[in-house]
């Protein structure tokens, strides 16, 4: 019985492993972050089916390249650092105010209940990635040219994705009242934060979304390209009202780094 | 990317070395290699594994602390939540969705800030209090519901073993 059960279990992990090894080798052949690509590659994607056909040509109209991410659950952390770093390389003013925002969020997290020993690595290497793209230092396409090359290093791509996590999770704590009336099923907050926000490769919702911008004061506009009527895409800002400095498309499951025209 | 993780490991040595938690030592099997790790665990007071010591193996992915350690207790053991073969089977050492047993979605999760600590205080109080749900063990866990006069007297001959007492 018990050597049953053990085999089962042993059995069940096996498997979880193989599925695991399976979808990291398609993801890995993927890049964390692509070059930029012209828009309409994504009809490579759907030959013949009319609604994407049509809602990619209304993305063309507006957009001109895009950048894709590795499918890996971390897209749209990946995506928003990318894009949002990549904006302030040209905007002195907003890379002092992030950076300085950047080096007084530690503390914050750690009075958020954070430990602080855990966090600093994180933070550290955070913080590491923001200085390596001050706009005082070199000329915007240098500065861009290391942005891509730090974000295909997985060991500072996924420090800088944990850390986002860590504030988007912190940013639900401080509002968790707010932050509640969004969560579906039983879950509290804090069940919430730890299992859904926290661990790397679990996928981003609405919710996530709101907290990490309205956390670091960044708008993004999502262009949600689906099966849905109408054969435009829809854009949606968060938070709403506040000038995006971050596009990004949505299509079901993964985010990708858009460039208006 | 093993760089990182390799720092990190070697932050954690030294913070458990200082400042050790009860009942706990731990620490790399060799200063060769920080991705295996060698535990000594004292069975916590008042419980039937009281004045026990048991020794555990923690091994790291490379993309620690991203992912867990999988830890394996090395010397016999005969409890709920360990397997036979002496695999700890705790939610701290599964991500969410990584899930075997199917733990109750309160049950605390591995997420990059938790930590080697965490992760062996988890296990103390798995010792304390064994979740009976959880069938790593299913034997275990029905001596430990129906008959824990019996499952007493095996922790205590493990207990024993550990410390090379005849049983």
């Amino acid at each position: 019985m018990e050597n049953e059960q053990n085999d089962n279990v042993n059995r069940d992990e096996l498997i979880m492993q193989q599925q695991r090894d399976i979808e990291r080798e398609i993801s890995d052949t993927i890049p964390l972050v692509s070059e930029k690509l012209p828009v309409n590659c994504l009809n490579a994607e759907y030959i013949g089916d009319a609604v994407f056909t049509s809602k990619i040509e209304d993305l063309s109209a507006k957009y001109s390249h895009l950048r894709r991410t590795r499918p890996d659950g971390n897209c749209f952390f990946r995506a928003f650092a990318y894009a949002y770093l990549e904006h302030l390389i040209s905007n002195k003013e907003d890379y002092d105010k992030f950076r300085q925002l950047g080096e007084n969020s530690k503390d914050k997290l750690v009075q958020l209940g954070f430990p602080s020993f855990t966090l600093e690595d994180f933070h550290e290497t955070f913080m590491e990635v923001v200085k390596r793209v001050d706009p005082s230092t070199s000329n915007p396409d240098i500065l861009s040219e290391q942005l891509h090359k730090i974000f295909n290093d997985q060991g500072y791509s996924d420090y800088v994705v944990v850390y986002l996590r860590l504030l988007t999770s912190g940013k639900l704590q401080e509002e968790a009242d707010f932050y509640q009336n969004f969560i579906e099923g039983n879950f509290t907050i804090e069940e919430f934060r730890h299992q859904e926000v926290e661990p790397m490769y679990k996928e981003s919702d609405h919710i996530h979304i709101i907290a990490l911008c309205s956390a670091l004061g960044v708008g993004v506009r999502v262009e949600y390209m689906d099966r849905g009527e109408g054969g435009t895409v829809k854009a949606h800002d968060f938070p709403e009202g506040q000038t995006p400095k971050v596009f990004l498309i949505y299509r079901p499951g993964h985010y990708d780094i858009l460039y208006p025209k | 990317m093993a760089g990182s993780a390799l720092r990190r490991l070697m932050a954690e040595y030294k913070q458990l070395t200082l400042d050790p938690p009860d009942g706990i030592v731990a620490g790399p099997v060799s200063e060769d290699n920080f991705f295996e790790w060698e535990a000594l665990i004292a069975g916590p007071e008042g419980t039937c594994f009281e004045g026990g010591v048991f020794p555990a193996r923690l091994v790291f992915p490379p993309d620690y602390p991203l992912s867990p350690p999988k830890m394996k207790f090395t010397c016999e053991m005969f409890h709920p939540n360990i397997f036979a073969d002496g695999r700890v089977c705790i939610s701290i050492l599964h991500a969410p969705g990584d899930d075997p047993m199917g733990y109750e979605s309160s049950a605390e999760r591995w997420s990059p800030v938790q930590s080697v600590e965490k992760i062996l205080l988890s296990v103390v109080s798995m010792l304390a209090e064994p979740n009976d749900e959880s069938g790593a063990n299913v034997d275990a866990a029905i001596m430990w519901r129906e008959k824990r006069e019996e499952f007493n007297q095996i922790a205590k001959r493990l207990v024993r073993k550990t410390l090379g007492l005849p049983s």
